[in-house]
């Protein structure tokens, strides 16, 4: 196996392909990111999150908006409106903008009427006044599930593409360690993942930027606690990325189950849940009681 | 169904390597207070302090309590206090299964080509234990 190793959208990249990858497909890889980046990064003046977010009114709109927002909304019915794409004003004023300034103020609520105030219209994304978007909590899954589209283009055969916690695996089945939220040196499960995809959140650097990004409550502006890491399994890493978002509230687990997704999910006590028929492997299972 | 009350103690075997590694030792045969924190002397006692952590959503707070005997920790409690992510009617349908405080086991010793996660406490920890570090070795002092 070839292994190329690099650093984008603020966390490490691995992918791994039977046979290196031709210059040629590393340089597509390349402008893929930096294309998303471009569109999508709330870290970044000169992207179109940010300039929608200071008035622009409608900017063409990137290839993945609408498949982005079309998640976002199904992530939103399902945990009542606590997953909330405008977030991004929630998340600044808890401190955790572009300066990374950690001031942190009073929590403001992201406002609920969002598919009202973000439309895709005529290949446009506008917003009705200005908004942060942030797609924080899919958007590196789908960007893994064009990169793992993409490099398939370029070699055949087995394909791990390996986001530090979102991975994407074609061919030969890889076996992945749940790394323990409170202790990086054990693991508190094993799940062996197959042509499918694989997203872990419990990281305080989940996304771009430095990757100072938080899941809020929308509803609140302010802060859940209850689950201190997730991990969820579908056949692409944008749902998989989707389901371990909503895992941290209340109706992730009905989504999980609408969509077919299994999981798993440690909650800040220490206590381990998954989904019904859980393929993973999660030690100590057997002290298990079933609800 | 009964449920473990909200405040509880994460299992202390997670979490001395991370103390073993600040200076402070865990009551292990072969450690020694002087090992890896030079001369500092600790008063014995019991000591704690609050520790903070980011997770996705939030900044916890934890509670580390340490006691110390010959200038060994023998005993060390974490307490943090999660809320119930689900609505009672949600946990039969959806949920499959549930574990008590799943302690783990050492990636070294599993045969895996990938992790997943990222840890979170470990900065909340390390602050509560330096500033137990301190004041028990003031307290000696």
């Amino acid at each position: 196996m070839s292994v190329w190793r690099f650093e984008a959208i603020g966390t490490s990249w691995e992918i791994e392909t039977s046979a290196p990858l031709p210059a040629v497909a590393r340089s597509a890889v390349e402008e893929l990111l930096a294309a998303f980046d471009a569109a999508w990064s709330r870290f970044r003046d000169d992207s179109l999150v940010a300039a929608l977010a200071r008035g622009a009114g409608s900017v063409p709109a990137p290839r993945d908006a609408a498949d982005l927002l079309e998640t976002y909304a199904a992530l939103s019915d399902a945990t009542d409106g606590a997953v909330n794409p405008l977030v991004g004003a929630s998340l600044e004023r808890l401190g955790y903008d572009t300066a990374y300034s950690f001031a942190a103020s009073v929590p403001v609520p992201a406002p609920a009427d969002w598919r009202e105030r973000v439309r895709l219209d005529d290949g446009h994304l506008t917003v009705a006044e200005p908004a942060l978007i942030d797609v924080g909590a899919i958007g590196k899954g789908r960007l893994v599930d064009r990169v793992a589209a993409l490099v398939a283009t370029h070699v055949d055969g087995d394909l791990v593409v390996d986001a530090s916690g979102d991975l994407a695996v074609r061919g030969r089945p890889v076996r992945v360690g749940l790394e323990h939220p409170f202790d990086p040196t054990r693991a508190i499960g094993v799940w062996t993942v197959a042509d499918a995809a694989l997203c872990a959140s419990a990281t305080n650097r989940r996304s771009w930027g430095d990757g100072l990004h938080h899941v809020l409550d929308a509803r609140t502006g302010g802060p859940v606690r209850a689950v201190a890491a997730t991990w969820a399994v579908a056949p692409t890493a944008m749902r998989a990325d989707a389901i371990a978002t909503a895992l941290f509230f209340d109706g992730g687990a009905r989504l999980a189950h609408e969509w077919g997704v299994q999981w798993v999910r440690m909650l800040t006590d220490g206590r381990v849940e998954w989904s019904p028929g859980c393929g993973a492997e999660v030690f100590g299972a057997t002290a298990s009681v079933e609800p | 169904m009964t449920r473990a009350p909200h405040r509880s103690v994460i299992r202390l075997g997670a979490l001395m390597g991370v103390a073993g590694a600040l200076g402070l030792t865990a009551c292990t045969p072969e450690s020694s207070a002087g090992a890896a924190g030079g001369s500092e002397e600790f008063a014995d006692g019991t000591y704690s302090a609050e520790g903070s952590y980011s997770t996705p959503e939030t900044v916890e707070t934890i509670l580390v309590t340490v006691t110390l005997a010959d200038g060994l920790i023998t005993d060390v409690d974490v307490e943090g206090s999660p809320q119930r992510p689900e609505s009672e009617q949600f946990q039969g349908e959806f949920i499959g299964g549930i574990a008590d405080e799943v302690v783990g086991r050492p990636i070294d010793d599993l045969v895996v080509s990938r992790v997943a996660g990222s840890s979170l406490t470990s900065g909340g920890f390390n602050q509560a234990i330096e500033r137990i570090r301190v004041e028990a070795s003031e307290a000696a002092g």
